[in-house]
């Protein structure tokens, strides 16, 4: 397991940065965004110019939305430079972390909700050792045990479901 | 006189055992936050929102304020330290800050810092005191046209002026627009893209938007950045007091740095990272002691930090009279405030005098304690800098699950905050940035609103932001704004093309910790 992450946190390293046309990605996924608010608003109704409808607002910043993506996507396609490397494991591990939390708090309870929340956010992390990885998770579950339920009081039950 | 009566009122507010516990906590905790590397003040101050709803307003307020300025001051500390700008803003104290730091004098560079922040800090609020009031008045006067018209140049000052591709700055305002008027329609009642999910029903949270955009995506940024390892040297923090000289060193530009400060802090858009940028340029040229900037000089390290602390104070201004933020932390402020029913603006200044006059009182008690609290607990913050990253982001992971799902107990909002957790990485990815898009989320509703009042009053007539006179300068002067922005991004790419050895002198050391 730690092998296979060393490797894959190399190849990522040593990948070539991809060029900023990515960006034009970042631009085509607004101008989606636009179009479902555009397309949403006449649905809702935009109303008259006098008396503005609930759909028009979207509408407007939907239509500005769209021009100003369409710049975006062209402006960038012409850009050569290099963009930041990407860390799609962080990436991944932390999105991760946060779905083991949503999943895990309201059915075994918030210390072992934690416990995998930070084993899992820690997870690609080679730095680390399995066991200060258990260490460091136990070690934060307790602690929110002792602070967010003993001393707050947050309505969260230690262990098992609400 | 008016001013003195109600700054003395505000004192007496500021000086209740609540509120300067409250000042304390949030200066404790902001700097706290602000000094773990990659973590800003916006990630602080949304991390610390969800406490601060039980809050009575002002004491939430004055908490608030606490974290700003605290994280503020924090992440000088670690820049000095470590050349590891905790907040974008102050990556121009690592410039100066670093070499001291290196040269075995990093006590003074760190009390020089607390001393030109405390002087900043007490300049703004000076400023803040004086104009205020005045700028309220004014804008009394304001019909939902002019408003609209404020709001608009707020918007686009915000996004256009402050930093990267101005084209990017606003399409992230009107994306964060559009995405605001998701919920319930306050004027007619009609649900509006909630796709029938009823946690939907009252939009997405600002702190949900703020957790995701700033706490989570710059953690996954700051993952690779700080994999390097954690603060490994010796620091000699025991010599601490500046020399006489150094004192005197530190005198003009300390209130050089606060005057521009104060001015870019109040203008819209522009902020700390300009004002502490600016002032620094300016200095370069001013001071006596030039050729030894870069290379540990104190006026160096003062320069920014009163800039910044001043920029802190001054950026209350238009966000209390006119409601328009002109960044995303004091976006951050005008939702916590609607959140307890105050609508920031003119009538502010009228209706919760209190407030406004304790959160200013605040804001002089809040830089003495920072003062105080930073002498004695220098050595805490070294400590912390030596925690390895990797026991401290998952830790980090946990608390704002907690913070999140604690908003309305409900998964949802944990769900919510992986997404947007994922937007803010990809947006500082693909070169967008999330403050304009915070700023406009936070303001869509409002601009909506005023946008309907005004085209209600018109009679359909959308010529009247034009024909109006006040309404229509402020229009003429976004759109000169917009071109100027637009002009000047131009021009620096090709001026870029041209040659690529000038590199700007003012360009941060590190620009791993963009937010």
């Amino acid at each position: 397991m730690r092998a296979f992450l060393l490797r894959l946190r190399r190849n990522e390293e040593e990948a070539r940065p991809p060029h900023a046309y990515l960006g034009a990605l970042g631009g085509a996924g607004l101008l989606a965004l636009s179009i479902v608010f555009i397309v949403g608003g006449y649905e809702l109704g935009v109303g008259s110019p006098r008396r503005l409808g609930t759909g028009a607002f979207p509408v407007i910043t939907g239509f500005i939305l769209a021009v100003l993506s369409l710049i975006v996507i062209a402006a960038d396609l012409r850009n050569t430079e290099d963009a930041e490397r990407p860390d799609w494991i962080s990436f991944a591990a932390i999105g991760a972390a946060l779905a083991v939390f949503a999943l895990t708090v309201g059915r075994i309870g918030l210390v072992p909700g934690a416990f995998l929340t930070v084993i899992t956010a820690s997870l690609p992390d080679p730095s680390l050792p399995i066991l200060g990885k258990l260490v460091l998770a136990a070690s934060v579950s307790l602690a929110c045990w002792a602070l967010f339920i003993g001393l707050i009081g947050l309505p969260f039950a230690p262990f098992g479901g609400v | 006189m008016e001013i003195l009566a109600g700054f003395g009122n505000g004192l007496l507010v500021a000086l209740q055992p609540e509120n300067l516990l409250y000042c304390f906590v949030g200066v404790f905790l902001g700097t706290f936050i602000g000094v773990l590397p990659g973590i800003g003040s916006m990630a602080a101050i949304s991390m610390i929102l969800p406490l601060t709803f039980y809050l009575e307003p002002t004491s939430a307020l004055v908490m608030i304020a606490g974290v700003y300025y605290g994280a503020e001051y924090g992440g000088s500390i670690a820049s000095i330290l470590m050349n590891i700008p905790g907040t974008p803003s102050s990556s121009i104290t690592c410039i100066d800050g670093y070499p001291m730091a290196r040269d075995g004098r990093a006590g003074i560079a760190l009390f020089g810092s607390a001393v030109a922040s405390f002087g900043g800090g007490i300049i703004g609020m000076i400023v803040m005191a004086v104009l205020a009031p005045g700028l309220a008045e004014l804008a009394l006067n304001f019909g939902p046209t002019e408003y609209f018209a404020v709001i608009l140049l707020g918007l686009v000052a915000a996004s256009a002026v402050s930093n990267g591709n101005p084209i990017k700055g606003i399409t992230m305002v009107v994306a964060g627009l559009m995405l605001g008027t998701v919920g319930v329609d306050i004027t007619t009642g009609a649900e509006r893209f909630t796709m029938g999910i009823p946690e939907m029903r009252d939009g997405v949270h600002l702190v949900i938007v703020a957790m995701g955009l700033f706490g989570v995506g710059e953690l996954i940024v700051s993952i690779r950045a700080n994999a390097k390892g954690a603060l490994q040297n010796e620091i000699d923090y025991k010599k601490f007091y500046p020399s006489r000289a150094q004192w005197k060193a530190m005198f003009a530009p300390i209130l050089r740095g606060s005057g521009i400060g104060s001015f870019f802090g109040a203008l819209p858009g522009t902020g700390q990272t300009v004002a502490s940028a600016v002032a620094y340029a300016v200095e370069k040229k001013v001071s006596p002691n030039r050729e030894s900037f870069g290379k540990g000089a104190i006026e160096g390290v003062a320069v920014p930090e009163a800039a910044n602390n001043s920029a802190t104070q001054t950026a209350f201004i238009p966000t209390l009279t006119l409601g328009v933020p002109g960044s995303a932390s004091m976006a951050l402020v005008i939702g916590a405030l609607m959140m307890y029913g105050i609508v920031p603006g003119p009538r502010l200044l009228v209706e919760h005098s209190d407030l406004f006059w304790g959160l200013v009182a605040s804001f002089l008690i809040g830089n003495i304690l920072l003062l105080i609290l930073n002498i004695p607990l220098i050595g805490l913050w070294v400590r912390l800098l030596k925690i390895p990253y990797r026991y401290m982001y998952p830790t980090i992971i946990v608390l704002i699950c907690i913070g999140v799902y604690s908003l309305n107990n409900n998964v949802f909002d944990v769900w919510l905050t992986m997404a947007f957790g994922w937007a803010g990485y990809l947006m500082r990815l693909f070169r967008f940035e999330p403050a304009p898009f915070l700023i406009g989320f936070v303001i869509g509703p409002m601009m909506e609103e005023q946008l309907r009042r005004a085209m209600l009053l018109s009679r359909g007539d959308a010529t009247v932001f034009l024909t109006r006179p006040i309404s229509g300068a402020l229009i003429a002067i976004t759109v000169l704004l917009l071109i100027y922005a637009i002009a000047s991004a131009l021009r620096a790419r090709r001026r870029a093309a041209q040659a690529t050895d000038v590199s700007s002198e003012i360009e941060a050391p590190s620009t791993s910790n963009k937010g």
